[in-house]
């Protein structure tokens, strides 16, 4: 099924499963991450991104498209972070077990890819939650920065600082490698 | 925001890698969101448009029936009185000449008007089956209507098809004879086969 999210949800909302096959497809993966990547296990990453859909699928009959999808969507994802975060405290998935794709034949350079990797991804969990949410967002959401304010209920000079805070640390990480 | 992004730092950022949600908890969320759709809430509202009209309609419907099934059933029933009727009733024109031969009698019954309805029911009912009735009327045989009430309502004394006229005529002999209980018993039996109807003296026995 063709359209853009907010059809295909006011599609499901009409009671189209399929259109909500279609949605889900879209953003599965991206969202996935974005949860992923702010907490501290994947078993609670899981429960939370399955509460995030649980709850669009709750909040059908009250859909109305005042905003993108997406802003709404991950507006849903950054309410159930913030509790997550409150009960458990702000870390991230472990990172130390990433691997580097691709095939490279010199074990020289692989190793090197691997260490920047690392650099990289100590210094996405090293970020402020605030400057790193805004990041995740701008990078797996695709929002621009009066999405991301939208969607965590900040204002938009503050989102654009946390998101400039945010590439400038990790484009030292980057250029330290 | 373009100047914003830092196309090393997203390149970077993508190399961590792609990771997926595990099947399971994809397929529990899909089947969740099926299910929601198939359970859909009543209406809050009541119906409006065309669909309004139904629920009138049908209790408007009901009413008819009922009201319908309920005089249809009354006309129906077999009447024990119109059937006690019926069966003499083959030999009308017999019965005919004596009732012109007791015209001072007849005189002196003053029905009431149910009762002067239900006679007249009685008198109509063989004229209107008479054309149904096939079997000619046989001595002693009794009538198909006669047997069919009797299976209904258990055999009748023969005291009961016996013409009023006759009836007191036989108690008013029996006070004559002197058997005055055995008078007052047919009298109560005369009594509750024809509450309306005048009893005369010879027959009270006063």
């Amino acid at each position: 099924m063709e359209g853009a999210d907010e059809e295909l949800m006011l599609a499901y909302r009409d009671g189209n499963a399929g259109a909500f096959q279609t949605l889900y497809g879209r953003h599965r993966t991206r969202l996935y991450r974005f949860v992923l990547r702010s907490v501290e296990e994947r078993g609670a990453a899981e429960e939370l991104f399955q509460d995030v859909w649980l709850r669009v699928i709750e909040a059908r009959n009250r859909y109305a498209p005042r905003a993108r999808f997406t802003t709404w969507l991950y507006s849903i994802a950054h309410n159930r972070l913030v509790d997550h975060w409150r009960r458990k405290g702000l870390a991230l998935v472990d990172l130390e077990n990433v691997e580097v794709e691709g095939n490279n034949p010199d074990p020289a350079r692989h190793a090197e890819a691997r260490q920047n990797l690392l650099r990289f991804a100590r210094a996405l969990e090293a970020l402020p939650p605030a400057q790193r949410e805004a990041f995740l967002l701008h990078e797996e959401a695709g929002m621009s920065v009066p999405e991301i304010a939208q969607a965590t209920g900040a204002g938009e000079e503050a989102a654009k600082s946390r998101l400039r805070y945010a590439i400038a640390k990790l484009r030292t990480a980057v250029d330290d490698g | 925001m373009a100047d914003e992004r830092d196309p090393k730092v997203s390149q970077r950022y993508r190399e961590l890698g792609s990771e997926e949600p595990p099947r399971h908890v994809e397929e529990a969320i899909l089947a969740a969101s099926r299910r929601a759709v198939r359970v859909r809430p009543a209406p809050l509202v009541p119906p409006t448009g065309r669909r309004r009209w139904y629920f009138p309609l049908a209790a408007a419907a009901v009413i008819m029936l009922s009201v319908a099934v309920t005089w249809h059933m009354q006309v129906e029933r077999p009447d024990p009185d119109g059937y006690v009727a019926s069966a003499p009733a083959v030999e009308a024109p017999k019965e005919m000449k004596a009732k012109e031969e007791q015209k001072p009698a007849a005189k002196a019954f003053t029905p009431d008007p149910t009762q002067e309805s239900r006679e007249q029911a009685m008198r109509d009912a063989p004229a209107r089956a008479a054309p149904q009735a096939a079997p000619p009327p046989v001595a002693g045989a009794r009538a198909p209507e006669a047997a069919r009430a009797d299976r209904v309502f258990g055999k009748l004394s023969e005291q009961t098809i016996e013409p009023p006229e006759k009836w007191l005529e036989r108690i008013a002999e029996l006070r004559r004879e002197g058997k005055h209980e055995e008078a007052d018993k047919a009298l109560e039996e005369f009594r509750k086969r024809y509450p309306g109807y005048k009893v005369p003296e010879a027959a009270l026995g006063k």
